[in-house]
């Protein structure tokens, strides 16, 4: 667990970076900091690996302040990744992957154990991988590696400063899908900073927003979509709510109230089916390649009724009229 | 062919011990030049005070703008006020090594200094120590810029190093100097030629080391 009480940080300049932030992550948590360039979101990042030093207030991890703690040995404990020229170039992926578990004197076997795991982990075969240097990898691929680095030591907690920042729209999208994927198996904390309001919505279970230096709304990602805090927020939004709604509010949230839990008596999925967290959009799609009029929806293993094509597009056409509202 | 023959039978050992007092020379001068340089050059990375790299920089720069003879004329006064030896090999290193500095101090500077900054931000992050990012991040990264200073500092003192003869080092100005005295070229010759050789060869030699230093990631093409 993280606890930011209070932060601000202050540059000699006079300029105010941060300013009276306080958040709380929780243990598995992955929290999106989203803002434009200058809302103190990176500052807010490094401050907890003390790459920049708080100005003022105290940041926690697990209850222990972290000016008390030795920096080194600090952010070994953290994973950190960054957009695009993280990597060592003269380092190949197996030694770039190694840096930390060899800072900690892990024995040499277990250091290339884990770096074949990692790299088997973002998708990349070891065997092909292992001996390649930076400058021989697309630009997709460097990024896994860094993902696999700022994880090897295994650390409670992860740092990731706009890590798709430098990608093409289809390996990011393919990049972000891994990612949820990944961080659904492995539940570390994991602070994510990005100025993709889209990315936040997909990647956060919580979103802080902040502009110049102050939190302007701590949620979820539908509770930052569907009630947005203050003027700041909706103008952050601006013409993206609709398309947002659409990607943060689930299936289940439209699905008529219905009763008939479990009351279907066979147990096995049917090959077409909606999932119960599916998107909107996510939802739209499915009935459109089936070309089905209904579709069983199920919560894990458990069905929990049906939903038709005209609720789903009755529930999109609400949400349009909402977002036309709030503009 | 007579003619190179005898020209060898009569020179031989002469250029031979020549080359070797040349070569020893150059040897030590450029082991203290790098040694010297890449610390002060390491230094001035982590200074925090731009004013002493501006300051540094220029007093290399402006031993550098000094002709060579004069710069080995100045040595011999100095030392002969501090009633240091005036002649041999010391004044004669000291005047090589100031000379050689300029250019492995200056690229020692630049070549770490356009380390990408975010390389080393990111080596921070992950709990590297200072002198850890020296060894390992900065000095691999920067090498080649490095290496190349070393390899122009080299040729230079080769040549330079036959001003040394003027003060009694040795080394193959004996030669350049006895032909300019007697108006013999067949000691001028002697003398000019084994130090062309020499400038090549240990700039090709330097080559191999610089390819053989440079981590292989930094040659791999895309």
């Amino acid at each position: 667990m993280i606890t930011l009480r209070h932060v601000c940080k202050i540059y000699p300049s006079g300029v105010n970076a941060v300013d009276d932030l306080s958040i709380e992550i929780a243990e598995g948590e992955t929290l999106v900091l989203l803002g434009t360039s200058g809302s103190g979101k990176t500052t807010t990042m490094k401050m907890i690996n003390r790459l920049i030093e708080t100005t003022s207030g105290e940041i926690l991890i697990d209850g222990k302040d972290i000016r008390r703690q030795d920096p080194i040995q600090l952010r070994r404990k953290i994973g950190y990744a960054i957009q695009h020229v993280g990597l060592f170039p003269h380092m190949t992926v197996a030694q770039n992957v190694a840096v930390v578990p060899r800072l900690l004197n892990w024995p040499v076997a277990e250091v290339s154990r884990q770096v074949d795991n990692l790299l088997a982990m973002v998708g990349l075969e070891p065997e092909d991988f292992r001996d390649r240097y930076p400058s021989q990898l697309s630009g997709g691929q460097r990024q896994r590696i860094g993902v696999a680095r700022a994880l090897a030591a295994d650390p409670p907690v992860v740092l990731l400063d706009e890590p798709f920042g430098a990608l093409d729209p289809i390996t990011r999208e393919q990049l972000q899908n891994e990612f949820v994927e990944l961080k659904s198996k492995i539940k570390k904390t994991t602070i994510f900073v990005t100025h993709d309001v889209f990315e936040a919505v997909k990647m956060g279970d919580r979103i802080a927003l902040l502009d110049a230096g102050r939190l302007q709304q701590l949620d979820t990602p539908v509770g930052l979509v569907e009630n947005p805090a203050n003027k700041f927020v909706e103008q952050f939004l601006g013409q993206h709510r609709f398309q947002l709604s659409l990607l943060t509010r689930t299936v289940q949230a439209i699905m008529p109230g219905t009763n008939e839990k479990a009351s279907r008596p066979d147990k096995s999925i049917p090959s077409l089916h909606l999932r119960a967290k599916s998107s909107l959009i996510e939802a739209l799609d499915t009935f459109k390649e089936t070309r089905e009029l209904t579709l069983p929806v199920y919560e894990q293993q458990q069905y929990i009724g049906n939903l038709e094509k005209s609720q789903l597009l009755q529930a999109i056409t609400q949400v349009l009229g909402e977002s036309g509202d709030a503009q | 062919m007579n003619l190179v023959i005898s020209f060898f039978r009569k020179l031989g050992p002469e250029i031979l011990s020549c080359t070797y007092e040349h070569i020893y020379l150059v040897f030590f001068a450029m082991v203290m030049a790098t040694v010297l340089a890449l610390s002060v050059g390491i230094y001035l990375t982590r200074c925090r005070w731009p004013k002493l790299v501006s300051v540094i920089m220029g007093i290399a720069g402006s031993i550098q703008t000094i002709p060579s003879l004069a710069l080995i004329a100045f040595i011999v006064v100095i030392f002969a006020f501090m009633g240091l030896p005036t002649i041999g090999t010391v004044p004669a290193l000291v005047a090589l090594v100031l000379y050689a500095l300029l250019p492995i101090l200056r690229n020692t500077y630049t070549g770490i200094r356009q380390v990408d900054a975010s390389i080393i931000e990111v080596a921070t992050g992950m709990g590297m120590k200072p002198y850890q990012i020296l060894l390992s991040v900065e000095l691999p990264l920067s090498l080649p810029v490095i290496m190349a200073g070393i390899r122009i500092s080299t040729v230079w003192t080769i040549g330079v190093a036959t001003l040394c003869a003027l003060i009694g080092a040795g080394g193959l100005g004996d030669l350049i100097i006895k032909g300019l005295r007697s108006i013999r070229l067949d000691y001028l010759l002697a003398g000019t030629l084994p130090a062309a050789a020499l400038a090549l060869v240990l700039d090709w030699i330097l080559g191999l080391i610089e390819k053989w230093l440079t981590p292989e990631g930094l040659r791999v093409g895309t």
